[in-house]
């Protein structure tokens, strides 16, 4: 498939109707999203992969430009890590745990809470973050007249690499922690790993989603994110080092202790197979009412001024 | 001297009007920064009383925990200064071009949205605490106006210094383009030093030390102890207001001399 790099336009970029030339794609009604008709789920995770990495390379185009921001922003990832471990280390200093929790268990969660908002600040944040500015301005318009899923295009059609450097440092001081526990993990924790971090990162999307959703209600609202951002804080420790009411609301009603306790219980040995399990679910869960909230989002919008 | 004490009067007026009415206007916005600075402090504050439980942690049990975070959000709010995140933009987009213009420093303006600000941010968390405080004792402060009056004092200091190093970082964006990466290290090490994640006495003596000849406990540590009763000693009080003048008088210069130099260098760019 021919790759395409474009001028990095902005969202103005209405003449380019279609980006992965060459993929089997029949001519998409207009103002719709495209329902490849009689495709089955492979040609459309195929086509979807290949507009995702069109969208990327030519983000990636774009920010090679400004390459000295890639120093800074990796100093800033240092610096903030560096942060979150002495943070721990003034709670340890009065106690032996938190929650039942050692120091580099904290620790090794911490770098599970830093790799997550690394993805929100590379992917979430510049995309479904501007959906407010989209809805005000009425630009919604012109991504929703392009030939893919609105959804998908409104939240994938950015990506700021240097935050990435989040992701690595960040699961690179979970492994440093291990290594500091007596407890390495088995292939089985790591798979186990693995799967409550993808379903962390599907908890975290749903959460943007759902609360971008709302900007369809609330046009005048332009840093719905920072809500996110006031319940994430609640991430960077254990659930279980805090006190019982608040727990129940991490758990169950605002689900961050799925993000961030979950995938570090799993690496560290705490978790069974029924956590994953749990947290898988709740992670498809959380996409499908997403998912919906969405749909009932978009059914609401009335196009530029109306 | 009346006269132009009137005219001054006047002008702060219409600023802290203006400033007001943008607010009203933004006021789902800023309910929503207003909850992201309360979660770091109510968080922290969760974690703490986890780790008091029943007993004490240096000095400190639940109760005394819940005031001093309680305190912190009040006094935070009181302080809080958003202006380098303003000027970094008036410099880089040329919105500062007519404000040069104007027969007034900009910083007036700056002040006078501050105060607007602050008007809100403070009464609505002061009057959440006071709703809080009937039902849950914990964050109950003994009623006592000679420290109520201290406090005050102690927090407009606060509040200036505060103001002065986000101006100041937000001028520094006339040599460079990352005067809002400088404002993120001093937000990471104020976390510390002007005791967000814990009071000042529960980090290492030598930290503490360090931090008491530095800005940072008087933007915020400062006015929350006296707040709370836990600086209650004449001598303690009395230095501490000296710092705040020594350092208020610090960060005036720091002011003038970026703005003088500054403004040289400026090239009005946009338009």
């Amino acid at each position: 498939m021919e790759r395409w790099v474009g001028r990095p336009a902005g969202d103005a970029g209405a003449d380019r109707r279609q980006s992965g030339d060459g993929a089997p794609t029949p001519t998409p009604a207009p103002a719709r999203p495209a329902r490849p008709e009689g495709a089955g789920w492979p040609a459309r995770l195929r086509r979807a992969l290949g507009v995702l990495r069109a969208f990327w390379a030519a983000n990636l185009a774009e920010e090679l430009e400004y390459r000295a921001n890639f120093l800074a922003s990796l100093f800033a990832t240092i610096f903030w890590l560096g942060m979150a471990v002495l943070t721990a280390a003034v709670f340890f200093r009065q106690t032996e745990e938190l929650g039942g929790w050692g120091f580099w268990e904290v620790v090794a969660l911490l770098g599970v809470f830093n790799a997550i908002g690394g993805i929100v600040d590379a992917v979430l944040r510049p995309n479904i973050g501007r959906i407010v500015d989209l809805v005000r301005r009425g630009t919604l318009d012109l991504i929703l007249s392009k030939p893919v899923d609105a959804q998908f295009h409104v939240s994938f059609r950015r990506l700021v690499v240097w935050r990435l450097a989040d992701v690595a440092f960040g699961l690179a001081l979970s492994v440093f922690a291990l290594t500091r526990i007596d407890r390495a993990p088995g292939v089985d924790a790591v798979v186990a790993f693995l799967l409550t971090l993808a379903a962390a990162f599907a908890i975290v999307y749903a959460l943007w989603l759902g609360l971008m959703s709302f900007a369809f209600w609330f046009v005048d609202v332009e840093n719905l994110g920072i809500l996110f951002d006031a319940l994430y804080e609640a991430g960077r420790f254990p659930v279980s080092a805090y006190p019982a009411p608040i727990r129940f609301v991490l758990v169950y009603l605002v689900p961050i202790a799925w993000i961030t306790t979950v995938p570090a219980a799993t690496l560290t040995g705490r978790g069974g197979w029924a956590t994953s399990l749990a947290a898988a679910f709740v992670a498809v869960a959380a996409l499908v009412l997403s998912r919906l909230l969405w749909r009932a989002a978009l059914r609401r919008y009335t196009s530029a001024g109306g | 001297m009346t006269a132009s004490l009137r005219a001054w009067a006047r002008r702060y007026g219409a600023l802290i009007r203006a400033g007001w009415l943008v607010d009203v206007q933004y006021r789902a916005a800023i309910v929503i920064w207003l909850i992201l600075g309360v979660a770091q402090p109510a968080i922290t504050l969760a974690v703490w009383w986890s780790v008091a439980g029943g007993g004490e942690v240096g000095g400190f049990g639940q109760a005394d925990f819940a005031r001093y975070f309680f305190a912190v959000m009040l006094i935070d709010q009181a302080t809080l200064a958003w202006d380098i995140w303003y000027i970094d933009r008036w410099i880089r987009e040329g919105e500062l071009n007519f404000r040069l213009a104007r027969p007034m420093n900009p910083l007036h303006e700056a002040i006078a949205d501050n105060l607007a600000y602050k008007g809100k941010s403070v009464v609505l968390i002061a009057l959440v605490w006071f709703l809080i405080a009937v039902f849950w004792p914990a964050v109950r402060l003994p009623f006592d106006p000679g420290r109520l009056a201290l406090a005050a004092i102690a927090t407009t200091l606060a509040a200036a210094i505060r103001f002065l190093t986000s101006y100041v970082n937000g001028l520094l964006a006339f040599w460079t383009t990352r005067a809002t990466a400088i404002a993120e290290l001093h937000w990471g090490v104020s976390l510390f030093l002007a005791g967000r994640i814990a009071p000042l006495s529960l980090l290492p003596p030598a930290v503490a030390s360090v931090a008491g000849v530095l800005w940072f406990p008087y933007m915020l540590a400062f006015p929350v102890e006296i707040l709370t009763g836990t600086l209650t000693d004449a001598d303690a009080i009395l230095s501490g207001f000296g710092w705040q003048l020594v350092w208020l008088a610090a960060w005036t210069c720091a002011y003038l001399f970026v703005w003088t130099r500054g403004r040289r260098r400026y090239g009005a760019v946009g338009g």
